[in-house]
């Protein structure tokens, strides 16, 4: 039956891209080689035959540019899908993601909507070095007016990209490149999952974890782990990392007590500081210890496999992690 | 004459060969760098080819500066004010003279020649066309535009041999409160507009009447009407008048390059050398294809033809002469020492 | 292509509108009662009016930080630009956007831009969408020759022409990047130099002459209308105060002499000049227009004046839109 049908994290992407454009002539793509080579991964594979040149476009390389035709063509009424290839390059558009995408609406009194989407394909673990495996997400976080969204698994790909579609506001989907086979279940017909809302991977009592993308997937294999010792992980994925959803991080650290924030990005600076302090302002009365951050170190990431696996976060990072802050034993009075 | 040097004048106009044209028409676009290759290869040519200096005209884009840079030889580029506009070829042209040059190499289009031709009436001209509608001016390149007018300036070769008077309309305005002398080396056209504006003359109902002195088939622009129904060659006397309107002749032509429209021909006459012709009231004088000065519901404008024009250089001759002469080879290389032929 | 009596009053309207509106924002920032920057744009009045003069209402354009000309060239609202400079609420951005962000989506006026260069690319979004949708609609990218040396005007540039795309691009060149003559920064004088390397044609045109403009700018649009693609207008013009405000930080950066040789060309004086010579307007006529409109700025000053401020609670209204659209799944 359909709702068995399986589909990977990229094919999942790509049915909420045809759904949309399908159901909503306004919406199309634009983006280097995502024509009738289908995007460097894939993702746009058959958009193009499907919808014709006209609403799939391959776009000369000239990122400000691409975004700059989202930014121009969603103000003055369509619906588009931009794609950066590599999350690397939003650095090249950043003029007009940051000046521009995220502000127009704001700067003009509110009499501009921007429904566009910027796909990219981040993290690390494909040898790419150090321009084709950042995690910049907490770049884009800090900028009022955009929403970042990170997906884990083919699931959460279709709904959440189905809603990036649907928002009003400048959005970016960050895809995991490390995640483009993982197969899953996904229902075969448009659905959405609201921006702005996590999701509890796997409920636990004794610690919580919180992270996403490629991350929240190495938790998982770290709490199965960690369940052989008694340990009951709370794995937080919070999917949506602009809007994020404190509310839902708060409420299971005052349940678990503990929280270790995991990402693949540079750790310093990264969003695993400002969910620390969201916890510690909101939770700080129900922390037995001090909340540890997982992530990469303050390095480029480096090209060979031999630096590279040491250097990306994985489930025995995350392991050590919730160790170490299990061992923290906190006398309450 | 006597000369004790021999001296090329080069004129580039910067502002040729990119007006409206290019929006409406396949007219070609001439860039700065098109221009300065030109003069450049002109610069060293003319070095190659016997000149013991060559004159610049200065200009706002650089172009003369950046035409000659490097290049060894006495280069000079004048000394002068600019004013960004056709007044600077006019006061070149006219420094030029005061400075005996032998030859002018001038870029441009046919409004180029004319201003040279204002600046200096008598001006041994070769004009390279880098405009639109080049009728006076021809396709040369610079290096063997260079070598003629060197070979001419220092008297290797004879300028009366290869250089023939050239025609122009001569335009007398009066106006209200203003008296002018003014001239066309191709054509005189009379334009029912209000504007000056984007200047080239392209709404073919605003034509009310063209003088050609030079009017042949192969023209582009004013002068093709009258170069179809009535052709007078630049080494014609005289020239033909033509006032559009309806009820004659209805004739194709190419107002502007590669495009085609139709006009209607009213009234179409020879007119002899020295013949004047005069038209009274409110127009726009456009001056070889150019609009270019408004003329009041007082004004009169008299015009007639003579061959008083710049003397136009023949490259062609004037190189062939300069084989026949045995200048191109290595033991003749000295020839500004005065070893004329011809 | 002769232009009407109508269109040459509406042509004159148009820049009369943007010298008088300019004029009262210099002075009232030189009265310190404006906020933050001001790009005056008296002077190049002629290339707004003359390209804003062959759009129609639904036609887009981009805009550069000297916008407010852009904005009055396109029918923009006295009142509410008033009120915007002075940041109060009733303004065009409820006091958000200022001076640099002037914008009137309605009147599809994309918005004034701080930085420079990044409207060329936004204009071409544009483009992409209105030929996308078929209306008949063109955008044009209005943007200096400074400009033209930052990546986005090329990637703009190229992509407009590689999609083919129904846009304009209508460059104001005058001759200085903020403080910096042209050329010290470009080693070409001519912007249009750089059109032919994109593949599209590229004209010039006298930037101080508003028939001039306008005439060019019927033809680009009518071009990309047709779908012919885009093409650039580079328009010598000149702008009369200084970079910001009037006087600026009263640097000396360009002689005096200079700056009096392009007033004697100003583009309104030389336009009624003709006007009246031509027998189209009288100097009375000429003059009532002037004193209609300063009618006008002086009720947009008071308006400004009356109104109020944006209260703080505005400050978090607006970063993001609410809604996302219905179509396409089950809500």
């Amino acid at each position: 039956m359909s709702d068995e049908r399986k589909l990977s994290y990229g094919q999942a992407f790509n049915e909420a891209v045809s759904q949309m454009m399908e159901a909503d002539p306004d919406v199309f793509c634009a983006g280097e080689d995502i024509g009738a080579f289908g995007g460097v991964f894939g993702t746009f594979l058959g958009l193009q035959a499907k919808f014709g040149e006209h609403r799939v476009v391959d776009t000369p390389i000239s990122e400000q540019a691409i975004v700059g035709l989202g930014v121009g063509a969603s103000v003055t009424g369509l619906r588009p899908i931009v794609d950066l290839m590599f999350m690397d390059f939003i650095c090249v558009a950043l003029d007009q993601i940051v000046n521009q995408a995220a502000k127009l609406k704001y700067m003009f009194g509110g009499e501009a909507s921007l429904p566009m989407t910027i796909t990219t394909a981040g993290g690390g673990g494909l040898s790419a070095a150090a321009q084709h495996s950042q995690s910049l997400e907490a770049l884009l976080c800090h900028m009022p007016g955009l929403k970042v969204v990170m997906p884990s698994n083919p699931y959460d790909m279709k709904g959440l990209m189905i809603s990036c579609i649907k928002d009003n506001n400048p959005t970016v989907m960050i895809k995991h490149k490390r995640l483009l086979g993982m197969s899953a279940v996904v229902p075969t017909e448009a659905y959405e999952i609201p921006l702005g809302k996590g999701n509890i991977l796997r409920p636990g009592t004794d610690v919580t974890i919180v992270a996403y993308a490629r991350m929240a997937n190495e938790a998982l294999i770290a709490a199965a782990e960690l369940a052989k010792e008694g340990i009951e992980c709370e794995i937080i994925d919070p999917r949506t990392l602009q809007p994020l959803d404190t509310d839902l991080i708060v409420d299971s650290a005052q349940r678990t007590n503990r929280v270790v924030v995991v990402h693949e990005a540079v750790r310093f600076g990264g969003l695993g500081g400002e969910i620390a302090s969201q916890i510690q302002e909101l939770a700080f009365d129900y922390l037995d210890a001090p909340v540890t951050r997982i992530g990469a170190p303050f390095s480029p990431v480096p090209f060979s496999p031999a630096l590279e696996q040491h250097y990306i976060p994985d489930a025995k990072t995350i392991l050590a992690g919730v160790r170490e802050i299990m061992q923290r034993n906190v006398i309450r009075g | 004459m006597t000369r004790t040097a021999s001296i090329v004048g080069m004129i580039v106009n910067p502002n040729a060969g990119k007006d409206i044209r290019r929006l409406v028409t396949p007219a070609t676009h001439t860039s700065d760098v098109t221009k300065v290759g030109i003069v450049r290869r002109a610069i060293v040519a003319a070095f190659e080819s016997g000149a013991s200096k060559v004159l610049l005209m200065p200009d706002n884009h650089r172009l003369a500066e950046r035409a000659s840079d490097r290049i060894k030889g006495d280069i000079e580029v004048l000394d002068m004010p600019l004013s960004g506009s056709r007044f600077d070829t006019i006061a070149a042209a006219h420094v030029f003279c005061q400075a005996q040059v032998g030859a002018v190499i001038a870029l441009g289009g046919d409004g180029t020649s004319r201003d040279v031709a204002i600046g200096w009436p008598d001006a041994p001209l070769i004009a390279i066309s880098t405009g639109t509608n080049n009728v006076f001016p021809s396709a040369i390149d610079g290096t063997s535009a260079g070598a003629a007018a060197a070979f001419v300036a220092s008297g290797a070769v004879c300028l009366s041999v290869v250089a023939r008077r050239s025609k122009k309309v001569v335009v007398k305005i009066d106006d209200r409160d203003k008296s002018l002398d003014d001239l066309a080396l191709v054509d005189l056209a009379f334009i029912n507009s209000m504007f000056v504006g984007a200047r080239a003359v392209r709404d073919p109902h605003t034509v009310h009447a063209v003088i050609s002195c030079v009017a042949t088939p192969a023209s582009t622009g004013l002068s093709s009407i009258a170069g179809r129904i009535h052709p007078v060659g630049r080494w014609e006397t005289g020239g033909v008048f033509v006032r559009l309107g309806a009820g004659g002749r209805k004739v194709r032509v190419p107002l502007a390059p590669g495009s085609f429209t139709t006009m209607e021909i009213a009234e179409v006459r020879r007119l002899g050398e020295g013949e004047k012709i005069s038209l009274s009231g409110k127009t726009v004088l456009a001056f070889d294809g150019e609009r270019d000065l408004p003329v009041s519901a007082f004004g009169t404008v008299t015009a007639h033809i003579e061959a008083t024009g710049p003397l136009l250089i023949d490259v062609e001759q004037t190189l062939v002469l300069a084989a026949q002469a045995l200048m191109f080879d290595e033991t003749a290389r000295h020839i500004s020492e005065g070893n004329h032929v011809y | 292509m002769e232009i009407s009596t109508t269109k040459q009053f509406d042509l004159h309207r148009r820049m009369v509108r943007i010298r008088l509106f300019e004029e009262a924002a210099g002075r009232l920032a030189e009265a310190n009662r404006l906020p933050g920057f001001l790009h005056l744009y008296v002077g190049e009045e002629a290339v707004a009016s003359g390209v804003c003069g062959a759009l129609n209402d639904d036609d887009h354009i981009t805009s550069t930080h000297r916008g407010h000309g852009h904005l009055v060239a396109k029918g923009g609202d006295f009142n509410r630009m008033m009120a915007e400079l002075m940041g109060k609420a009733t303004g065009y951005c409820k006091g958000k956007g200022g001076s640099m962000h002037i914008s009137d989506t309605s009147l599809g006026m994309l918005g004034a831009n701080g930085i420079v260069g990044a409207g060329s690319p936004i204009a071409v979004g544009a483009a992409f969408a209105n030929r996308y949708r078929g209306r008949g609609q063109v955008a044009v990218a209005f943007f200096g020759d400074g400009s033209t040396n930052i990546g986005a005007f090329h990637e703009a540039a190229n992509m407009a022409c590689a999609l083919h795309l129904p846009i304009v691009f209508a460059c104001e060149n005058n001759e200085y990047g903020e403080f910096t003559p042209r050329h010290k920064t470009m080693a070409i004088t001519d912007i249009v130099d750089r059109a032919a390397g994109y593949g599209m044609p590229g004209v010039i045109v006298d930037g101080m002459d508003v028939i001039a403009v306008h005439e060019a700018a019927v033809e680009a649009v009518e071009r990309a209308r047709q779908g012919g693609g885009p093409s650039l207008i580079e328009a010598k013009t000149y702008r009369y105060y200084n970079h910001h405000g009037i006087q600026n930080l009263g640097l000396k950066y360009r002689p005096d002499e200079e700056v009096a040789t392009w007033k004697q060309r100003d583009p309104i004086f030389t336009f009624e000049d003709r006007m009246i010579e031509n027998g189209v307007a009288t100097r009375e006529k000429v003059d009532e227009i002037w004193a209609e409109l300063r009618q006008d700025i002086e009720t947009a000053i008071q308006f400004a004046d009356d109104s109020p401020y944006p209260t703080p609670d505005q400050i978090m209204v607006d970063v993001y839109t609410k809604s996302s659209t219905t179509i396409g799944t089950k809500s």
